[in-house]
């Protein structure tokens, strides 16, 4: 497991190679799955990738996620819940023909979810309710200023990949990659290695894609069929 | 509160008045029985009278997760159905619908869905006027119509139900056109391909008029010891991912490998059971399916062994695949019928998980009609024309798609071989491969028949091959099944990490090996008494006569053939361990005292 641990930087093409991808995975790889922010002492990102031709569909990585970003605490001790997928910030999608498709917060660049944000920008902070923590570029959302508009959500669903989902009672964001602290589960503990937290340089492309989409291609790819409506 | 680990709830759904409600587990049961398997044979065994026809309103379809599902424990997404059998039937007929109790286990993700949800257990009674689902999100529970759904294959179902479910992920099972026409070997399928397969529990489904199930939910039991549950996932987790031969032969090949070794073990059902071997098998081994077919290999739920493998067939019979060959599929409808065509074989399994069927009972059921065929007992008269000869894709098809619509001989031929036999006569029995009127799977007898005797005559769904030939296999298998654990994960669940560990970490409850070992040993001495109830004798543990009297012809175990004094002597020995009296077969009132059942006597 040494090997996901590496934070060796890679170029494009070597990192591509890597994966093991065609040109068709070249795209779907660089569209979608990336969960990545820059290193200010680089100009590398860190990114959790995804190895689409790899996943089996476990949802090992939603247990993870979840387990450790809802802990519990028994008699002043915390640690790590049980898990429910249902909580977990990375989800796998399933389709038929059979694919699944991970999909994670990608902490992008230009964050369109943070542009969405129609809470005025805060007079010492300029922080919305939605912002990038600058240390580690992780999306946070400030409950106490939160309108519960969804329009963060929205603008994911739009313009990226629609992880980020409404709380279904308040309507504030929720399923925002952690990074858990640096050292993410999911990638931890994927039996398959189809996750990897690795550094890129920043020249990759980021498309944000729909799963639904993504899945669409694999399964021409894999399948040569149709996945009829996502 | 219930048990920790548990909710204690079980949802009862009443298809005949539309009743929801949900009722409490009593501790003793959760305590006695531990969930799954084990919780569904004492329900059963509580609620049904004995001699109730399989496939009236009364018969109770059950849904049973275990303390383990939902948990991501790896490999423990299991689900299992159990209800009474619509298969089997005993020598003596103390009742006109006497039949055993069947458990019938199935991976993915519904197991878990139901937990999530907040139930340890569902089950089903009564018929609906109409076809229906059940739609089940947390405690909103609602019976919707399925009008628009009767008639749709697994496939296309499975596309189209979870987007007309909506918002959020549903998870679902749900029965194809066999189970609808009520097949009688009709199963439940999910995610297109995962069956709970044999027992008829699809035929069951579709006598309450009840098309799918959804579940959705986002609730977790307590348990017990945190800390300590953490500890030992961590630890086994760990070990799966040392990722040595064992864990990368299962992503690999799935069951599939067992084509070729069981072949050369001589131990395959190879033309209607008449040889252990097969020639042609590495034409649909795991080999020649990575090279050609195979695209992608899937789990189950926190499972890290990833068995069940996807991909597209080209050639002759060109088709989507959902799953396989794995080993029962491959065998029952590939080397069992002399079929070596690999795209042919694909498209009889998608076609027989589309209807929803068993490909147990189906391929074993086609085997039988082809040896008749060929001896002469029956003509293609009696096949409606179907020149059904071994080796022969599109006669196998015509058949499997008559079996699924139970139109011509498909009627007669949807009951398996047991009634075939006694229709067709002529010593066809001898050759009618099955146990208690249940067909025997992939696993040939003879050369390794003092474990395989005994696992068929003795499983009490009738012929099972995950039953195990003695006592500690068979307690064994009743404690995966009833925890909710996969059999194929078994060997990363020793020592340290026994089951029994994380039992008593989720449960809070001392589980000593002994105590753990005896809830198995109850489990199945529990189905037993269900069985005997309705009237199963010793005479009923047999195996079919053609392992008495057939030799194999081919390859290295030609010449293996069981002999009739020693299976005796076996079950014999069998009865004497278990305590039950070798006469009747019946567990003795001691062995039933010491085992908490009582209340059976």
């Amino acid at each position: 497991m040494s090997g996901k641990k590496d934070f060796k930087a890679v170029s494009r093409r070597h990192f591509l190679n890597t994966l093991g991808l065609g040109s068709a995975g070249l795209v779907l790889a660089g569209s979608y799955g990336f969960s990545f922010r820059r290193d200010h002492e680089s100009k590398m990102l860190k990114a959790i990738v995804v190895d689409f031709e790899k996943c089996s569909g476990c949802r090992t990585c939603e247990a993870v996620c979840s387990a450790f970003n809802h802990k519990v605490n028994i008699e002043g001790i915390e640690m790590e819940g049980l898990g429910n997928p249902e909580l977990s910030n990375i989800r796998v999608h399933h389709y038929n023909p059979d694919i699944d498709i991970p999909s994670t917060c990608a902490l992008c660049e230009d964050t369109p979810c943070i542009e969405a944000c129609p809470v005025e920008p805060h007079p010492e902070t300029g922080r919305k309710a939605l912002y990038k923590d600058p240390e580690s570029g992780i999306i946070l959302n400030d409950l106490e200023r939160c309108i519960g508009c969804s329009s963060c959500a929205m603008a994911c669903k739009e313009k990226r990949g629609g992880v980020i989902r409404p709380n279904p009672e308040t309507g504030s964001p929720e399923r925002m990659c952690t990074l858990c602290g640096g050292n993410p589960q999911c990638v931890e503990n994927c039996p398959y290695d189809a996750l990897s937290y690795i550094e890129i340089d920043d020249s990759i492309e980021f498309y944000g894609m729909a799963p639904g989409k993504i899945a669409q291609k694999l399964i021409m790819k894999l399948y040569n069929l149709k996945l009829e409506e996502v | 509160m219930s048990t920790k680990g548990y909710y204690g709830r079980m949802l009862e759904v009443n298809l005949s008045d539309g009743s929801v409600e949900v009722t409490k587990i009593a501790d003793s049961d959760i305590k006695n029985f531990i969930g799954g398997r084990g919780l569904g044979a004492k329900i059963l065994w509580d609620r049904l009278k004995p001699g109730t026809d399989p496939l009236s309103p009364e018969n109770i379809l059950m849904f049973m997760p275990g303390p383990f599902s939902g948990l991501p424990i790896p490999s423990s997404s299991r689900t299992c159905v159990v209800t009474k059998s619509t298969r089997t039937s005993a020598v003596g007929e103390m009742y006109k619908h006497g039949s055993t109790l069947s458990y019938s286990n199935m991976g993915g993700f519904f197991g878990p869905g139901l937990r999530f949800a907040g139930y340890d257990a569902m089950l089903v009674t009564g018929k609906s006027q109409k076809p229906v689902y059940i739609r089940i999100e947390e405690d909103n529970v609602t019976i919707e119509d399925a009008e628009k759904y009767w008639g749709m294959g697994t496939d296309k179902f499975d596309k189209q139900f979870p987007r007309d479910l909506g918002e959020g992920r549903w998870e679902s099972c749900y029965i194809g056109p066999a189970g609808e026409a009520q097949v009688p070997m009709a199963c439940i399928i999910n995610t297109a391909a995962r069956a709970a397969g044999r027992g008829g529990t699809g035929c069951v489904m579709g006598s309450k008029n009840l098309k799918a199930i959804a579940v959705k939910g986002s609730k977790m039991p307590n348990i017990a010891d945190l800390e300590r549950y953490n500890e030992l996932l961590k630890t086994v987790r760990k070990s799966f991912m040392k990722k040595d031969d064992n864990v990368m032969n299962w992503r690999y090949g799935g069951t599939a490998n067992a084509l070729s070794s069981s072949s050369r073990g001589g131990t395959q059902a190879v033309k209607n059971y008449s040889e252990g071997s097969y020639s042609e098998i590495e034409k649909i081994g795991t080999e020649a399916n990575r090279k050609e077919i195979w695209k992608r290999d899937f789990a189950c739920y926190a499972c890290q062994l990833a068995c069940k493998k996807s991909g597209y067939a080209k050639g002759g019979y060109e088709t989507l695949v959902h799953d396989g060959p794995e080993y029962e599929t491959g065998t029952m409808l590939g080397a069992n019928l002399m079929i070596s065509d690999i795209s042919g074989l694909q498209k009889l399994i998608f076609v027989a998980d589309d209807y929803g069927v068993d490909i147990i009972s189906s391929g074993n059921t086609i085997g039988f009609l082809m040896e008749a065929y060929e001896r002469g007992d029956i003509d293609s008269e009696f096949l409606d024309g179907i020149k059904l000869e071994w080796g022969n894709v599109d006669a196998a098809m015509a058949m499997l798609h008559k079996i699924c619509k139970r139109e011509g001989i498909g009627e007669l031929a949807s009951r398996g071989v047991k009634a075939l036999s006694e229709k067709i006569g002529k010593g066809s029995s001898d050759y009618a491969i099955h146990v208690k009127g249940h067909e025997l799977a992939a696993w040939n007898v003879p050369v390794r028949n003092s474990y395989w005797a005994v696992t068929y005559a003795t499983a009490n769904r009738g012929a099972c091959h995950m039953n195990g030939g003695n006592v500690s296999g068979q307690d064994g298998s009743c404690l995966r099944d009833s925890i909710g654990a996969c059999n194929f994960a078994s060997s990363w669940y020793r020592n340290e990490t026994h089951y029994r560990h994380f039992m008593k970490a989720i449960t809070g409850l001392e589980w000593t090996e002994e105590e753990f070992n005896t809830a198995g040993s109850r489990i199945f001495t529990m189905e037993k008494m269900f069985n005997y109830r309705d009237g199963f004798r010793r005479e009923d543990d047999i195996i079919p006569e053609k392992f008495f009297k057939n030799k194999f012809t081919y390859g290295e175990h030609a010449g293996a053939i069981v002999d009739r004094d020693e299976f005796r002597t076996n079950m014999d020995n069998y009865y004497e361990s278990r305590g039950w009296d070798k006469e009747t077969s019946r567990p003795t009132d001691d062995t039933l005292r010491k085992l908490g059942l009582e209340f059976t006597i």
